[in-house]
């Protein structure tokens, strides 16, 4: 080319080519459609979102949700904050709720088991197949269900009645023994509130409260509004007992390693030991006093003198709060765990102070594994003619052992109704498309009294022919002959809210302006019974507090598998968003993992990536090692939930299903199946991978990242050594200009400051405060960040070369952290975005000016302009500019029906990052000036902040010292990222983490 | 594929409202056209030339016209309502011709019968697009409206127009830029693009 022709006359060319090929391709078939509306709905605005009040179903918390839909199409779940469980905030799982009704894997059709595979069929057909099959089936028919909302469960019912079958409902994380252990205690055969927020001392016993223990958002919030250091400098402390630190534990501020299986002993003996101080343990008085704290150090191998510090701290304590073992810590003896953990909340004073029966978790799932276990041996046996599986995947989530499998296929005639294809409807004889839980009808009543509606929020999406379960059942039952008093689900639903709104007396008036109130609010509140005090009452049973029994061999390392924070019992498997997100324990996304300890895996000669053959008595999985302090030597650890064989293209594969190694073993109580059964025997294959992990180092090796401040110095006043140093210049051969500040967001631009020289008299400077003692690494924020900003997706090979897009980068470091004494742990959350500095490296090394500052203190990044230089990522010290490799956003039609039209659609070949969220930004300026008004303090909320559960983030402008986000960063605790270092001035305030033990004095 | 979810969302919003009620959080929402998401790089041709024909011939001047040259002097508002409230103008809603047009039938008309035609058989009347700006550029129509901007500043006069068609508006960056200059608005690079 160098003689023949130049660069630019090949430019040149190549320009007319492409010319010519754009008026090739013109023509008035291509000319873009505008379409109105026929009639137009009078409360749509084209281009204006419109919201509508509903309910997740993603767990059976239930949280009361808002969505975003615009022009027919929901593009964004949040919490409703009128809602007493989510108050606004939401989890990573509600938000990805979006990726199951847009799934690309959902079932187009019904369809029919022809040979090996499926046919599709009409829903004429469809209907027709099922109402003669149970028709025939009669009694024979058994319906298996997940947690259903409350009107659903009735139709259910009374069908199943008629039929004269029965309904079982099975959810793989059942809290059963807490259940069973209530009524034992209490009498009362439900499963109580736990009021963290109002807790000083929080003692739990595996429960990983802030993952999926019964109501995670809610206790988020519960847990940062009483952990979380006040202004007067109070605190609740956090102590964490298990073999394995979870998330939650992770959060703690004592980790006390106990032996798995010891809680029930510890428990019993705490309480003992504070009825020797004047408790009161009721008619169970002489059984705590059989437990002494020495038998119950040796049973949990811990030194007894930190089993006294504890019982100081309850009986110091004005309102502690003890939580159980949860799923992951359900053993053969788990109700009798459960029941000495409310034991010693009745001793310690906590029933009625944080521990309530009037908020019961009415719609927690509490099903029992004995029921399906029975349910199982009669399809075996044939007396079983006819199945109804729906909202449940047992032959996913049971050990191989529980026969459903080849049950299932002993039944004449089974069916299944789900969103997409799983394990289960693989299985069945026909396969009924049922409609998303934001395409449907339905309800829910998280709590006595609290009845919230769930109203689908778009008409269903048109790719999949779906149809409401409610109307399926409904269509079912007219072709029974069963009556009914509606004809679609909608018309039932109102009904019995109608039924309910009589019997309440008629509050808000007449029943239309009720439910129209409803519909708006999302939830409506009902008296509830009121709840009498509640006393420990004696046991009506016997029960075995000892070490419970497990399967194999002595040698072997106790196995714990526990529900996945992200993909929960595995449902959450098919979404990328949730198998991208990194696991907030490990940072490891799209496979699994098994975590051994260090010094164990030292031992048998095995590092971090070798791939291990787990072997129990009952099954055996590989699966590659992540070395992890916070688990016992005694134990390793693996999640629930991946491993899918038949769920769809982000599922299958990846992974290994953990419950492959667990024996079918219902605890003899309550019926739960035990998760916490079985030692295991570990084997290297000689084979190793790269873990396709997020983390750089968990290390901050003495740098002034994620610093903190002992409670007792923040009281005292005393916050280090905070004078501001020389600075380090940085410039050498370019970059920015390091300028003399005070380092202060507000006092932005400097004078001499080549960049971003506006006016601050004219000029916001938008900032953050985000409070680290708050924060709980839920990573809620990641999803909501990627839902609201249209964050892709990269998979798992482009993740483990480092190329993963998220805007959000949940860093987690371990100060301190030993599985072998009780004693403090330490380990530090800091949501990495971008800084928005007000000195940017990233901006001058743009040879574009894509990088760029905004005269309101944003570090703007426009895509169109963007060449990929990826300068700026080389010279960002924050690391969060992500670089799209490869036309990442191009998902599979109806994905990119979530896309939020506010925000550009990123192409391959463009830098990008955190923008603040720009697009809210502007739309509340729009909204403002269109109103003549001035911008509100608060009223501009970023996706991160809105969804975040624990309340840790606050957005505003940082001139006006009025606003919220100033005073908040006013705090002695304040700092900024190496902003000392290398004067980025960062619009980024972190609030420091508040401990109780000393902590090495970081300068920031 | 972009009619038929749009025809899909049309109906099914209809439907939709029908039913439930809203908890809308007041205007507070920019947004550009609902496709732009889905069709970054789908390849389209604007409606310049004027031999592409819109299924009805729709004349500006006769509805917008002055009512001195035998307009009727309608003001831009009244169908394109949420210009004032919304990033998008708005394209009338079927519904919106017919209020008129079920009482004004000029005698013989073939472009009301064939409006009428829409309208029986409940359907949106596929008009050509004229104006687009790239698919990276956030347009609010509110705040340039909310500025006191005349819709014929960018739009040409369109009162004078029998078939609508992008006059001396080149809409480029710079074009914007000259009159945001003029005007002393906003130069930065993040109010347009996001």
């Amino acid at each position: 080319m160098s003689d023949g022709m130049k660069r630019r006359d090949f430019l040149k060319v190549l320009g007319v080519t492409g010319a010519g090929a754009g008026l090739v391709g013109c023509s008035t078939d291509n000319v873009e459609k505008l379409m109105p509306y026929v009639t137009a709905p009078e409360d749509i605005t084209p281009g204006v979102a419109t919201w509508y009040a509903s309910a997740c179903g993603e767990c059976p918390a239930g949280c009361g949700v808002w969505v975003k839909t615009q022009e027919g199409r929901a593009i964004k779940v949040e919490g409703n904050p009128n809602h007493p469980v989510s108050g606004g905030a939401l989890c990573a799982r509600g938000h990805s709720g979006l990726q199951a009704l847009y799934n690309p894997d959902r079932l187009e059709s019904p369809m029919r088991r022809n040979g090996d595979g499926h046919e599709a069929i009409s829903w004429e057909e469809a209907e027709e197949m099922l109402a003669s099959g149970l028709r025939d089936a009669g009694s024979g028919t058994a319906f298996l269900t997940g947690r259903t909302g409350p009107t659903l469960s009735v139709l259910m019912d009374e069908l199943v009645g008629e039929l004269g079958g029965r309904r079982v409902e099975y959810e793989a994380l059942s809290e059963a023994p807490l259940r069973e252990a209530s009524r034992i205690a209490f009498g009362r055969d439900e499963i109580p509130a736990f009021d963290l927020e109002s807790a000083d001392l929080i003692l739990s016993f595996g429960a990983d409260f802030l993952e999926t223990w019964l109501s995670p958002v809610e206790h988020n919030r519960g847990f940062a509004r009483s952990t979380g250091v006040q202004a007067d400098g109070s605190k609740a402390r956090f102590v964490f007992l298990g073999a394995r630190l979870s998330l939650t534990g992770m959060n703690a501020d004592d980790w006390y390693p106990v032996r798995p299986g010891s809680e029930g002993v510890v428990a019993l003996a705490l309480a003992g030991a504070l009825v020797d101080r004047g408790g009161d343990a009721g008619p169970y008085a002489s059984l705590v006093q059989e437990y002494d704290l020495s038998a119950a150090a040796e049973a949990a191998d811990v030194p007894v003198s930190s089993l006294e510090t504890l019982v100081d701290l309850l009986d110091e304590a004005e309102s502690p709060l003890i939580l159980g073992p949860g799923v992951a810590g359900q053993h053969r003896n788990a109700t009798a765990a459960n029941l000495a953990a409310l034991v010693l909340n009745a001793v310690s004073g906590a029933v009625g102070t944080t521990l309530h029966f009037d908020r019961a978790m009415t719609g927690a799932a509490s099903s029992s594994y004995g029921d399906l276990a029975t349910l199982i041996s009669d399809m075996e046996g044939g007396a079983v003619s006819a199945l109804v599986v729906r909202g449940t995947n047992p032959a996913f989530s049971l050990p191989s052992g529980s026969g459903f499998r080849e049950a299932m296929e002993n039944v004449g005639f089974s069916v299944a109704l789900a969103t997409q294809m799983d394990e289960t409807a693989v299985l069945a004889d026909l396969v009924l498309p049922e409609g998303h839980y934001l395409e449907s009808w339905g309800d829910s009543n998280p709590r006595p009294g609290v009845w919230a509606v769930q109203q689908p929020v778009m008409q269903p999406v048109p790719h999949f022919d779906s149809r409401g379960t409610g109307d399926i059942l409904l269509s079912l039952a007219r072709n029974l002959g069963v009556e009914t008093d509606a004809e679609t689900f909608h018309d039932y639903l109102r009904n019995r809210w109608s039924d309910r709104h009589s019997e309440a007396g008629q509050p808000g008036g007449g029943f239309e302006a009720f439910w129209r109130q409803v519909l708006r609010e999302g939830l409506a509140q009902f008296p509830a019974d009121a709840v009498g005090e509640v006393e420990l009452q004696s046991p009506d049973r016997a029960l075995s507090f000892d070490l419970p029994e497990m399967d194999g061999e002595d040698d072997g390392l106790n196995l714990i598998v526990y529900p996945s924070s992200r993909l929960g019992d595995g449902r959450g498997a098919n979404r990328p968003w949730l198998q991208e997100l990194p696991d907030p324990v490990s940072k490891i996304a799209w496979h699994s993992w098994v975590e051994v300890h260090p010094d164990t895996a030292a031992e048998m000669g095995i590092r971090k990536g070798d791939i291990v053959r787990l072997e129990t008595p009952h099954g055996e999985v590989q699966a590659p090692v992540w070395t992890y302090g916070g688990v016992r030597r005694d134990t390793v650890a693996i999640a629930m939930g991946s491993g899918h064989e038949n769920y769809g293209r982000y599922a299958d594969g990846k992974g290994v299903n953990a419950m492959r190694l667990l024996p079918a073993v219902e605890e003899a109580v309550s019926g739960a199946l035990v998760h916490l059964v079985t030692r295991v025997q570990i084997e290297p294959t000689g084979r190793h991978r790269r873990l396709a992990t997020i983390e750089g180092s968990d290390q901050t090796r003495d740098r002034a990242i994620v610093p903190a401040v002992q409670v007792d110095d923040l009281r005292a006043g005393d916050l280090g050594d905070h004078e501001p140093r020389p600075r380090t210049e940085l410039r050498g051969g370019g970059g920015f200009i390091p300028v003399p500040s005070d380092a202060e967001p507000e006092s932005f631009p400097h004078e001499g400051s080549r960049y971003g020289d506006y006016d601050p008299a004219e000029n916001r400077r938008w900032a953050m405060a985000i409070d680290l003692d708050k924060c709980t690494g839920c990573s809620a924020c990641i999803t909501a960040c990627q839902s609201e900003n249209n964050v892709a997706n990269v998979g798992e090979d482009q993740l483990l070369m480092g190329r993963d897009l998220h805007w959000i980068r949940m860093e987690r470091y371990v100060e301190t952290l030993d599985a072998e004494e009780p004693g403090p742990v330490d380990i530090r959350f800091l949501p990495m975005i971008c800084q928005h500095c007000g000195n940017a490296p990233c901006e001058p090394v743009c040879p574009v000016y894509a990088a760029y500052h905004t005269p309101d203190g944003l570090n703007g990044q426009i895509y169109n302009r963007c060449v990929g230089t990826r300068y700026c990522a080389n010279n960002c010290p924050y690391k969060v500019r992500v670089f799209n490799w490869f036309g990442f956003s191009d998902v599979p039609e109806p994905l990119n029906w979530q896309y939020n039209p506010d925000v550009t659609v990123r192409a391959e070949g463009v830098m990008e990052k955190c923008s603040f969220c720009v697009q809210r930004i502007r739309t509340v300026e729009n909204r403002a000036s269109t109103e003549g008004r001035d911008v509100r303090d608060g009223e501009v909320v970023p996706a991160c902040q809105q969804s975040c559960p624990a309340e840790a983030i606050v957005f505003g402008d940082a001139r006006d010292p009025e606003s919220r986000l100033s005073q908040v960063s006013r705090d002695g605790r304040t700092y900024r990222v190496m902003d000392h270092l290398i004067n980025t001035q960062p619009a980024v305030n972190y609030l420091r983490k508040v401990t109780f033990h000393p902590v090495t004095d970081i300068h920031v | 594929m972009k009619k038929q979810w749009f025809l899909a969302g049309a109906a099914c919003l209809a439907i939709l409202v029908s039913f439930a009620f809203v908890h809308a959080r007041g205007v507070d929402e920019t947004t550009v056209s609902a496709g732009e998401a889905e069709s970054v790089e789908m390849a389209v041709a604007l409606a310049d030339d004027p031999s592409f024909d819109d299924p009805i011939e729709f004349p500006h001047n006769v509805h917008a016209g002055a009512t001195d040259d035998g307009g009727y002097g309608i003001d831009c508002m009244y169908c394109h309502s949420s210009a004032e409230r919304s990033s998008s103008a708005g394209i009338p809603p079927v519904a919106s011709c017919m209020g008129c047009h079920s009482a004004v039938r000029a005698d013989g008309s073939e472009e009301i019968e064939r409006l009428t035609e829409f309208w029986d058989a409940r359907e949106p009347i596929p008009w050509n697009r004229v104006y687009k700006v790239a698919d990276h550029v956030q347009f609010p129509h509110m705040r340039h409206v909310s500025a006191g901007v005349d819709c014929a500043m960018c739009h040409g006069n369109v009162e004078e127009m029998g078939v609508i068609e992008q006059v001396q508006q080149p809409l480029t960056m710079g074009w914007c830029l000259d009159c945001h200059m003029e005007m002393s608005a906003s130069r930065d690079c993040t109010v347009c693009h996001y």
